[in-house]
């Protein structure tokens, strides 16, 4: 059936065979090869370099704003415990901006929640984000329950504010913590995967030049010729193309190096900074609300206003100035709360005066919020840096390997056609 | 007949196709529902510290002649405490009627509290030179033997164990244990309580008591009493078992609670002393003498204790000296 085509296949493959021992038959054969190899390369060079751009577009369409929600999700519950704290403690009727501080970090956190949850395409960012949404209603129904009795006079207000807190402090942030790390490493991951060379590309450029060389090693000695510009033309625009590559993707890799160092690095650091100043502020006002012994809640605020200036280092900056100010102030609520002053400690835990604990950490939570966004403004500048060294390269690398193929194909034409 | 087989054999094929397109949908996310405790709330399995009753608990030591505010003899604890101009009394803040904050003024008010500053009031002249420490229950005998506090009125029960290690005054009231239940749960007393789960505050002799229950229910410890209410406003206990002064304050917040069931046991009220400081303990007798003679004890029932019902006459002294 199949036996007279076969024949026939098997008469062309032996014709094929004898032609390429002949020197038209090598001319041909590298010039196939060579312009073949050309074409390849660079496909594959601009396809790897089109995977560079597309995972710097990831990090600033994708991880990058994903984390950044996810640390202000962090950081909203966070400012949301300390305010319904301050909101208990102000008494049966609290003040209207108090209520509006409360109710501000509560809309802040399901914003940042919609933000996250849109972003994730993880099953296991999911079900966290799904169970800080059914612990939030938790969380807000057991502080209206405390706010209600309170409101009463019922003493039962402070054991409902505690178990509030409590679920804030032992489910809802290490939840949102668990995130929003998660985040900060796929943004480190995306970044690493920008500055790495395309070796595969890099390597079927090296064939590609291997195959010139031998071609014109092939062809000098049947055709007694020393060069042939063609292959000539071909190899400079593949050397070209690998300069190129291996430039670009340097000069990225050192603006991606900033982004880390400068931004992400920076940006971890700052947020950290900013979730242990809204949790010193909760165990400075649940100190007074438990009104016991305040030993361990010493302990608790000493212990992370110490990792707080380690986190904000030497620099003079208005977050450490802040920070400086809180501490002066909470030392005094403390001395007051021991002289058994109980209403000076709440005036200098959560007062009006500029004097009081509530406007210094005010001051410490505007000023590590604009470096968190001027951080963030340096990482997705320094990685839009990166981009605009790659912007051209796939483009550019896939034109000039088609210019040596071309090149190739015209300058041995010549040879060939003395043949036919 | 030929012609049903052959729809039957395409809708076969056909429903077999079917099969073979449908892809299985993402997993849809599911998170378990969230049920709230109050920190530290954690089930009672270990029996607390062992019951000694093989004491006299309610003697106490006999006043001498009771100096007048702002002449303590020189040398004596007394002085020490007018010298630095304050007395620092540890109380509760969450036990409605007995000590608990007001939000309106912020102040600690309750009838432990009045105790508190009419002591204070014998050693100044001025009820107001007092200061007012929280302590858990758990706290209170660790907070007199450090020295953190001079006294504790905090609903503080007279037991032997107690008594190893703080003295205690003479009795300025009689609490019974007694069972808060939420209205028409069929619990009507001690016995009732098998099988239930049952919420105390670690460290009291009430849970104690509940421990020796036969059979035993299911316990619950906590930090503080309001606690058991939350946990029982939030149907995670059946009952919270304590003196019917804490209770009747508990119900207060609560009206769809009622306190049931006879006494299961007298606690006579105390207040806690460091124990080598035996010359304010005799101070202390000697002021309590005083309130129950000249009816201030009356007038401070009649105040924040009316709604336990008619003021039982107080607590007569009882001493071993």
């Amino acid at each position: 059936m199949s036996s007279p085509r076969t024949l026939d296949a098997r008469a062309s493959v032996a014709w094929l065979r004898r032609f390429a021992r002949t020197t038209p038959g090598v001319v041909a054969v590298i010039a196939v090869a060579v312009s073949a190899g050309c074409v390849i390369a660079g496909l594959v060079c601009g396809a790897q370099l089109d995977g560079r751009i597309a995972e710097h577009n990831a990090v600033l369409d994708h991880s990058e704003p994903l984390a950044y929600a996810a640390q202000n999700l962090y950081a909203a519950l966070s400012a949301a415990d300390a305010a319904a704290a301050s909101a208990f403690l102000s008494g049966g009727i609290e003040t209207a901006p108090i209520r509006a501080r409360y109710q501000q970090a509560l809309a802040d956190t399901t914003s940042a929640l919609a933000d996250v949850t849109a972003g994730a395409t993880d099953p296991n960012t999911r079900i966290a984000a799904a169970e800080i949404s059914a612990q939030l209603v938790a969380y807000t129904g057991l502080v209206e329950s405390a706010r209600a009795n309170n409101r009463q006079g019922f003493p039962i207000g402070s054991a409902y504010l505690r178990e509030a807190s409590s679920l804030m402090q032992t489910t809802l942030l290490p939840g949102a913590e668990r995130i929003y790390t998660g985040n900060l490493a796929a943004v480190d991951e995306d970044q690493r995967a920008v500055e790495s060379l395309p070796t595969a590309g890099l390597v079927l450029l090296g064939l590609v030049l291997v195959a010139i060389g031998v071609g014109s090693v092939m062809l000098s000695r049947r055709t007694n010729r020393q060069f042939n510009l063609g292959l000539v033309v071909a190899a400079v625009a593949v050397l070209l193309v690998g300069v190129w590559i291996v430039v670009a993707i340097r000069m990225a890799a050192g603006a991606i190096e900033q982004s880390r160092t400068e931004g992400t690095a920076m940006f971890g650091q700052l947020a950290k900074a900013r979730i242990l100043a809204q949790q010193a502020r909760t165990d400075e006002t649940l100190q007074l609300i438990a009104r016991g012994d305040i030993t361990a809640g010493e302990k608790s605020f000493n212990g992370r206003i110490v990792d707080l200036g380690a986190l904000l280092g030497t620099e003079p900056s208005a977050a450490s100035d802040g920070v400086r100010n809180w501490t002066a102030s909470h030392h005094k609520q403390v001395e007051a709360y021991l002289g058994g002053d109980y209403p000076a400690a709440v005036g200098q835990a959560i007062g009006t005066d500029p004097g009081a604990s509530a406007a210094h950490f005010a001051a410490v939570e505007s000023g590590l919020r604009d470096q968190i966004e001027q951080t963030r403004a340096t990482l997705r500048d320094r990685v839009s840096a990166a981009g605009a060294w790659l912007a051209w390269s796939p483009t550019g690398t896939l034109v000039l390997m088609v210019v040596a193929a071309v090149a190739a194909v015209v300058g041995l034409w010549p040879r060939l056609k003395e043949f036919l | 007949v030929r012609a049903r087989i052959v729809l039957a054999l395409t809708a076969l094929v056909l429903g077999a196709a079917g099969c073979g397109s449908s892809s299985t949908p993402p997993t849809a996310v599911t998170v378990a529902p969230i049920e709230a405790q109050p920190a530290g709330a954690q089930e009672v399995t270990t029996l607390p510290a062992a019951g000694n009753a093989d004491c006299d608990r309610e003697a106490s030591l006999r006043p001498g002649p009771q100096p007048r505010p702002g002449g303590m003899p020189p040398g004596s604890t007394m002085a020490a405490i007018a010298e630095r101009g304050r007395l620092v009394v540890g109380v509760d803040q969450n036990t409605f009627l007995f000590g608990f904050r007001n939000p309106a003024s912020g102040q600690l008010e309750g009838f432990d509290i009045d105790v508190a500053r009419e002591i204070a009031r014998s050693i100044f002249g001025d009820p107001d030179r007092v200061d007012l420490r929280v302590v858990d229950a758990s706290q209170r005998e660790s907070a007199l033997e450090s020295g953190q506090v001079d006294l504790v009125v905090r609903t503080f029960s007279i037991t032997c164990d107690r008594k190893d290690k703080v003295a205690f005054s003479t009795t300025y009231f009689n609490a019974n244990q007694r069972i808060l239940v939420v209205k028409g749960s069929g619990i009507a007393s001690a016995a009732d309580l098998s099988g239930k789960r049952v919420c105390a505050v670690r460290g009291t002799t009430s849970l104690s008591a509940l421990f020796a229950l036969d059979p035993r229910p299911t316990l619950f410890g906590v930090s503080s009493w309001t606690d058991c209410l939350v946990m029982l406003q939030q149907g995670q206990v059946d009952a919270v078992s304590t003196d019917d002064v804490v209770l009747f304050g508990l119900a207060a917040q609560d009206p769809n609670t009622e306190v049931v069931g006879p006494s299961m046991g007298i606690e006579p009220y105390g207040v806690g002393i460091k124990k080598e400081n035996t010359d304010l303990v005799r101070f202390v007798n000697g002021v309590l003498d005083e309130m129950r003679a000249d009816g201030r004890w009356q007038r401070l029932y009649d105040a924040r204790l009316r709604s336990l019902g008619p003021s039982p006459d107080p607590p007569s002294a009882r001493y071993q000296d």
